[in-house]
């Protein structure tokens, strides 16, 4: 099951082209401070580390600072269920507990 | 930030210990419905999933953490939750607000009230109105959630319910767009108490409710199609419903989401948003618990945020 | 290296304005060109002088500098190669001053340019440079790429928009300098800010500007159109285009392009053939009259279809399929190499208005000749084209067919009059383009004199290298 979850997420996210439509609309990117608190960067986050490897302190605060809102879902171009990577990240990332 | 880690465990050692994701007595849930007499079993059957009733607890966790977060000292922090997760246990007491709880036993109360004026009974299940794990799943607590999806399941099942009627986003997102991807055989019918109105047609008693402006809850608005209802029962209730810049799918976070895990980011957000909506009146009406703490916590004396519920019941502003 | 540049760095500003968790720097190392790289740090100034500390400290240490808006550039512009410390300005975010009298905007450079917009309208204005990125695009970004976009017909590019410039060198004190005025005229000597207006970053760091601002149209009067050749859709572009009015936008797709953002938008149009889209902004009372010359010219020239709009919202579904050409380009991808990380590449020239017909056919032709499939949409009213492809990045035959491609699409441009880059800039993908465009204008002395204006303003090299010269 984890595997399939994987390969699910490494699929969906990897479709992003890195375009940013996604940030104006994210409400973390700003009082966050960097690109790790916007859909952009947390897709790209779980794309790299989806395979494993131990999160840094700044990785867990991008991935669980997702309000999970869904507002950059309705404007990606390539149609990412930005959402569900990111939540679906999070349990990959307790239950294989990489921390 | 706090540690995630730590909260999303004292959220699972919670719920493995007393089925609530943050302590609080079990009879919170269902002790503000015994007045009404509803029926304990049958259908439909309100299900409200403890959101609205969890929310000052959460409130009063919440106001506890962002003191550690404030003083930037995170190992404070971290032993602060490793203490709530322990004691929490073993009874450590959150003293929610008198006036917060008595505010979301209101809403509740008029959502019955209302539900009855458009000629429907509701069941309700009391000790089986079950939290409904909504924080589990958006934590990735999967597992965990899906055994308590099961237990809250059979629970309305053995209290012959076939149609559930909710009353927040959180919990109709999840009864009706998760549940069915977790639990084997779900067959409940879900809808939200807005919904159930709008198609009852509600019976008015206002004339002139004066101008709101209205603040769509992210799960109704994008994920579960509930926006023209809100709209039309407040119409007809005699509001002027105004719209903020950003509304309806295009909706903007109150930040509620974050509040247990980044307190300060969650208040930002919810300043920004709360300027936007006042930018265009002062009363906001809000469809959620979450929202309407988050909102609230924000606003000042020139702001007035009321829930949907007590509007449509009949509150003067 | 990163770990002494960091730790200089927290020390220098303060431990909130540098990141350095290499899984936060990467996504900063990156961009929608498909070019990644990687980074020592990523800095956050909140003001002019902790720019200027970062440029003194860059100086004296030999490190490279990269200045970053939102990272939304195609052309490898961004890219930090090699290694160094990235300027994120998203914290300089700060509209200081609307001055309606003055129609300017103080800005700090890490506004986005949709923000500015939700900003000016309050007053009745609006920021005219509006790229496909507008909502993500930063003011600083905008600057140093020289940014167009849809209402370029009439409005032109940034080089027409900024007054003034606040900018910090890369110098022993990280000099801070005011170029420019805060009047639409204005003789300084030698024009600075135009001269920044477009550098990528390679000059100077970018830190406040004064732009000019526009009163919102009272109106507009648009017109959709799909014409069955691309010849009857020319005919009517030149007849617009001759008739003494000044449109606002003027777009175009062909059929193919068109057919696909339709249906990736799910406009309820029906797109029958290749598309022209037209607004001119005018007042109310003279809507009515625009409105329906502009249908007259649209239908005599042979158009299938007409669509029009005397308002601004109501041209909103009007368009939604231009809007859609960068989603239906991804969706295009997608289907093509499913399950594959890919890039698309969107070319940006421009060629005389009264050569598109040509430049059109012959990008046509070209990438049939390649068996490639490319979508082609454009600002056609001042003559920028957008061909765009896609492909995946682990196919090194198709990369280097779609390398060529581009070439030979910036071969054309520049010999039909129109040059290699309209409102992308240069980057790192365009050098030898750039070389091509001034051999053949007999002028590459000037690849020399802009190296030696480099060395003027970056001594030590170490602004954004390796990028346009």
């Amino acid at each position: 099951m984890d595997k399939s979850l994987r390969v699910w997420v490494e699929s969906e996210a990897g479709r992003c082209v890195y375009c940013g439509f996604c940030e104006p609309v994210c409400p973390t990117l700003y009082p966050g401070g960097h690109r790790g608190y916007g859909p952009r960067g947390r897709v790209n986050i779980a794309l790299n580390l989806v395979e494993g490897g131990k999160p840094t302190e700044e990785v867990l605060k991008s991935i669980y600072s997702c309000l999970l809102c869904g507002a950059c879902n309705l404007v990606c171009p390539a149609k990412i269920d930005i959402v569900s990577v990111i939540r679906v990240f999070r349990a990959l990332m307790w239950r294989t507990k990489t921390y | 930030m706090l540690d995630p880690l730590q909260i999303v465990r004292v959220v699972e050692e919670n719920m493995k210990a007393h089925g609530l994701p943050f302590p609080a007595p079990r009879e919170a849930l269902y002790s503000w419905a015994k007045p009404l007499k509803m029926p304990d079993r049958g259908s439909p059957m309100l299900y409200t999933g403890g959101l609205y009733q969890i929310t000052p607890y959460i409130m009063s966790v919440v106001d506890s953490l962002s003191k550690f977060e404030d003083l930037k000292l995170i190992s404070v922090a971290l032993k602060a939750s490793r203490l709530l997760s322990t004691l929490g246990l073993s009874g450590l007491v959150v003293r929610p607000r008198a006036d917060t709880v008595s505010y979301v036993e209101n809403i509740l109360r008029s959502i019955v009230e209302l539900l009855r004026k458009a000629g429907v009974n509701v069941a309700y299940g009391y000790e089986d109105d079950l939290y409904s794990g909504v924080l589990l799943y958006d934590l990735g607590l999967d597992e965990l959630f899906k055994e308590h999806a099961v237990k809250v399941y059979k629970a309305l099942k053995s209290r012959e319910a076939k149609t559930i009627i909710t009353v927040d986003p959180h919990t109709t997102h999840i009864m009706r767009s998760v549940y069915p991807k977790y639990v084997e055989g779900y067959d409940l019918e879900v809808k939200s108490y807005l919904e159930v109105l709008a198609e009852a047609g509600l019976k008015t008693e206002q004339q002139n409710g004066g101008d709101v402006v209205i603040h769509d809850p992210c799960l109704y608005a994008r994920f579960e199609g509930v926006i023209g209802q809100p709209r039309f029962l407040l119409q007809k209730s005699g509001f002027k419903v105004l719209e903020p810049r950003r509304s309806g799918r295009m909706t903007y976070c109150c930040g509620g989401p974050i509040e247990g895990l980044a307190p300060k980011m969650a208040k930002t957000i919810a300043k920004t948003r709360l300027s936007e909506l006042s930018e265009k009146h002062g009363v906001i009406v809000t469809l959620c618990p979450i929202c309407y703490a988050n909102l609230k916590s924000v606003s000042d004396d020139k702001v007035k945020v009321e829930d949907i519920a007590l509007l449509l019941g009949g509150r003067e502003l | 290296m990163a770990r002494r540049v960091s730790e200089d760095l927290i020390r220098l500003l303060s431990r909130d304005k540098v990141i350095d968790d290499p899984d936060i720097v990467r996504l900063y190392a990156r961009e929608p060109s498909g070019i990644s790289s990687e980074a020592l740090a990523v800095v956050f100034p909140e003001n002019v002088r902790d720019v200027s500390k970062i440029a003194s400290y860059a100086y004296k240490n030999n490190v490279p500098v990269y200045p970053q808006g939102s990272t939304t550039d195609l052309v490898g512009g961004a890219v930090p190669e090699p290694s160094g410390i990235i300027v994120s300005f998203e914290r300089m975010n700060k509209i200081v001053n609307v001055n309606i009298l003055d129609s300017t905007v103080d800005v700090e450079v890490g506004v986005r340019l949709g923000d500015l917009n939700v900003e000016l309208a309050k007053h009745g204005y609006m920021f005219p440079i509006d790229p496909a990125s507008v909502n993500i695009a930063t003011v600083g970004g905008a600057i140093n790429s020289g940014a167009g976009g849809l209402r370029g017909a009439k409005y032109g590019t940034m080089r027409d928009w900024v007054l003034r410039l606040t900018i910090v060198l890369p110098d022993e004190t990280g000099t801070i300098m005011n170029v420019g005025c805060r009047t639409t005229k204005c003789r300084q000597g030698y024009d600075l800010v135009r001269l920044i207006v477009g550098s990528e970053g390679t000059l100077a760091l970018v830190a406040e500007a004064t732009l000019k601002i526009a009163p919102l149209p009272e109106t507009m009067a648009t017109a959709l159109a799909f014409f069955p050749t691309l010849e009857n859709l020319f005919e009517a572009y030149r007849e617009i285009k001759s008739s003494g009015v000044q449109p606002l936008i003027m777009e175009f797709m062909d059929h193919e392009t068109a057919k696909l953002a339709g249906e990736a938008s799910k406009s309820p149009i029906n797109v029958e053939g290749h598309m022209l889209l037209v607004s001119v902004d005018c007042n109310f009372e003279a809507v009515e009259r625009i409105e329906s010359w502009l249908r007259g010219v649209m239908e005599k020239n042979g158009a299938v279809k007409v669509y029009t709009s005397k308002t601004i919202e109501g041209a909103e579904p009007l368009f939604t399929i231009r809007r859609s050409l960068f989603p239906a380009q991804v969706a295009i991808a997608s289907e093509l190499y499913p399950g594959r990380k890919k890039i698309v590449f969107m070319d940006d020239i421009a060629v005389p208005p009264s050569k598109i017909l040509e430049a059109v056919k012959v990008i046509k032709s070209v990438s049939e000749e390649k068996g490639l499939k490319v979508s082609i949409g454009g600002h056609i009213g001042d003559g920028n084209l957008h061909p765009s492809v896609a492909f995946p990045l682990d196919d090194d035959t198709i990369k280097k067919k779609v390398l060529e491609w581009e070439f030979e699409i910036s071969k054309i441009a520049v010999e039909l009059g129109g040059t290699v880059s309209a409102e992308h800039g240069i980057g790192l993908r365009k050098k030898e383009f750039l070389r091509m465009e001034m051999e053949k204008l007999g002028s590459v002395k000037a690849l020399e004199i802009m190296k030696g204006v480099k060395k003027i303003f970056d001594p030590k090299g170490i602004l954004n290298p390796g990028k346009v010269v």
